[in-house]
């Protein structure tokens, strides 16, 4: 389930109820949300347990990988 | 530059933000209450069932701004569609019901007016209320007090409090300040989904769904919303499915033993959220800081609910300060633990027994074996005999 490249989710925002599951699965620091109350799409996530994924009822966090060479960019 | 000080800061204005602030304020606290929402309640992420117990026992005013239908009891199902009907209005016909002199069991609330309501008994037992604020952080500073940063609309506040109180909801940004581990386990939050709908009948009860097939780890409802409509959802726990909470509401209206029941549903809002099936948090306090509600997990491991636990939790942390502060010892993590020890002797110790008996309830592999008993735990949890049903 879990990897260890870094990834960046993406949420689909029209889907998504405002439910705040993510937020409260997320294993993160402090501060990796969004401006709307989900986790972070402006950073990469380097855990990338996707529990987040799991966790939202209407399954609309999805991700792609960033590999290092483009994180550190 | 001076910064506005207060006794207490609050951030969230839910159930155990605006009780505890109100207690607070009540008592004569300098008590500043921010949320970051333009309208409390919503997204709404909750069913807004309550007691009415529990509304009498916290001090809340019962009124219809807020009240959507009143509840009488309980309708248990197992997965097959036999019940249990636990109906105050048969089990105490002179005490419950609808007619002049009785009464009800219970509500299901409109959290926009429920939480606007309670933020309105805040503000009126003194406290300060802003809204559209949001909290970006906290330290502390060396005469033992703390600096809270805000944002109000577009500018950035510094204010100092003595504590400060989470009551940020499950998604606590305030106890992960202070490096509190809040987040939950995935075998432990129900992700949970619910329609409001038109054209399905309902009769005073709140009924409650149990069995794998339709909410594996969890549950599914179909609740009074007043005015005719009823509120229908379901949580489950991601591991033990590969669907989503989506797919399974779906399924329920369409395939359960109700699906000539909601075959005319119509659906009017769409409603979500993660309700802890999980124990308190263990450490709820932290220098300069204490955490309430759903930040610190205050919330029933069986049932998911959270109002009443979070009324009670905002009057325990409010009494334990209000003791606290005119003692005018330092608000240290050592001195705050107080106020853990005190909400463990009056709810906590309690929520841990009913997490006990969940986690063995699921811990059972044998699903119809595991089914019969989160049935039976269910029925005998409303039953009136029942030693939890105060919370």
């Amino acid at each position: 389930m879990s990897s260890k490249t870094p990834v960046l989710f993406q949420i689909g925002w029209n889907a998504c109820i405002n439910c705040g599951a993510c937020v409260a699965i997320c294993p993160q620091e402090a501060g990796f949300i969004s401006d709307f109350d989900t986790i972070a799409v402006d950073r990469p996530c380097d855990i990338a347990c996707m529990l987040c994924e799991d966790i939202c009822p209407v399954t609309t966090i999805t991700h792609t990988e960033v590999h290092s060479a483009k994180a550190k960019k | 530059m001076t910064f506005p000080e207060y006794d207490v800061v609050i951030i969230g204005s839910g159930p155990a933000g605006a009780t505890t602030a109100r207690i607070l304020a009540g008592n004569g606290f300098q008590t500043l209450l921010v949320d970051k929402r333009q309208e409390l309640g919503a997204p709404i992420q909750c069913s807004g069932a309550v007691s009415r117990h529990a509304l009498e026992e916290t001090g809340v005013p019962i009124s219809t701004e807020y009240i959507q239908e009143a509840i009488y009891g309980f309708g248990i199902y197992n997965q097959e569609g036999r019940a249990n009907f636990i109906d105050y209005r048969k089990l105490k016909p002179d005490e419950y019901g609808s007619e002049a002199g009785k009464k009800p069991l219970g509500f299901v609330v409109d959290r926009r007016r429920f939480d606007r309501f309670l933020l309105t008994q805040a503000e009126r037992a003194g406290a300060e209320t802003w809204l559209k604020t949001e909290g970006l952080g906290y330290s502390l500073l060396p005469n033992g007090k703390c600096e809270v940063r805000l944002r109000r609309f577009n500018e950035e506040i510094k204010v100092k409090a003595r504590v400060l109180i989470g009551a940020d909801g499950l998604q606590s940004q305030v106890g992960r300040w202070a490096g509190l581990r809040t987040h939950i386990k995935i075998t432990e939050l129900a992700s949970c989904l619910q329609f409001v709908v038109d054209r399905v009948e309902t009769d005073g009860l709140l009924e409650i769904i149990t069995g794998h097939d339709w909410a594996p780890g969890g549950y599914a409802w179909v609740f009074p919303k007043g005015h005719g409509y009823a509120e229908i959802g379901l949580g489950v726990i991601p591991t033990l499915t590969d669907k989503n909470a989506q797919w399974h509401l779906d399924r329920f209206l369409k395939d359960s033993f109700f699906k000539d029941r909601f075959s005319d549903s119509r659906i009017l809002e769409i409603q979500g959220g993660g309700v802890p099936l999980a124990s308190p948090l263990r450490t709820q306090y932290a220098d300069n800081l204490i955490l309430v509600g759903d930040a610190a997990r205050h919330v029933n491991p069986i049932t998911g609910g959270g109002i009443h636990t979070a009324l009670s939790g905002g009057i325990i942390a409010g009494k334990f300060l209000s003791q606290f502060l005119l003692s005018g010892e330092e608000p240290s993590k050592e001195n705050l633990k107080g106020y853990q020890d005190a909400w463990l002797e009056k709810l906590g110790n309690k929520m841990w027994k009913l997490y006990e008996e969940k986690t063995a309830i699921f811990k059972l592999n044998d699903k119809a074996e595991r089914d019969q008993k989160l049935f039976e735990t269910m029925s005998s949890y409303f039953h009136p005999e029942s030693e939890y049903k105060k919370i």
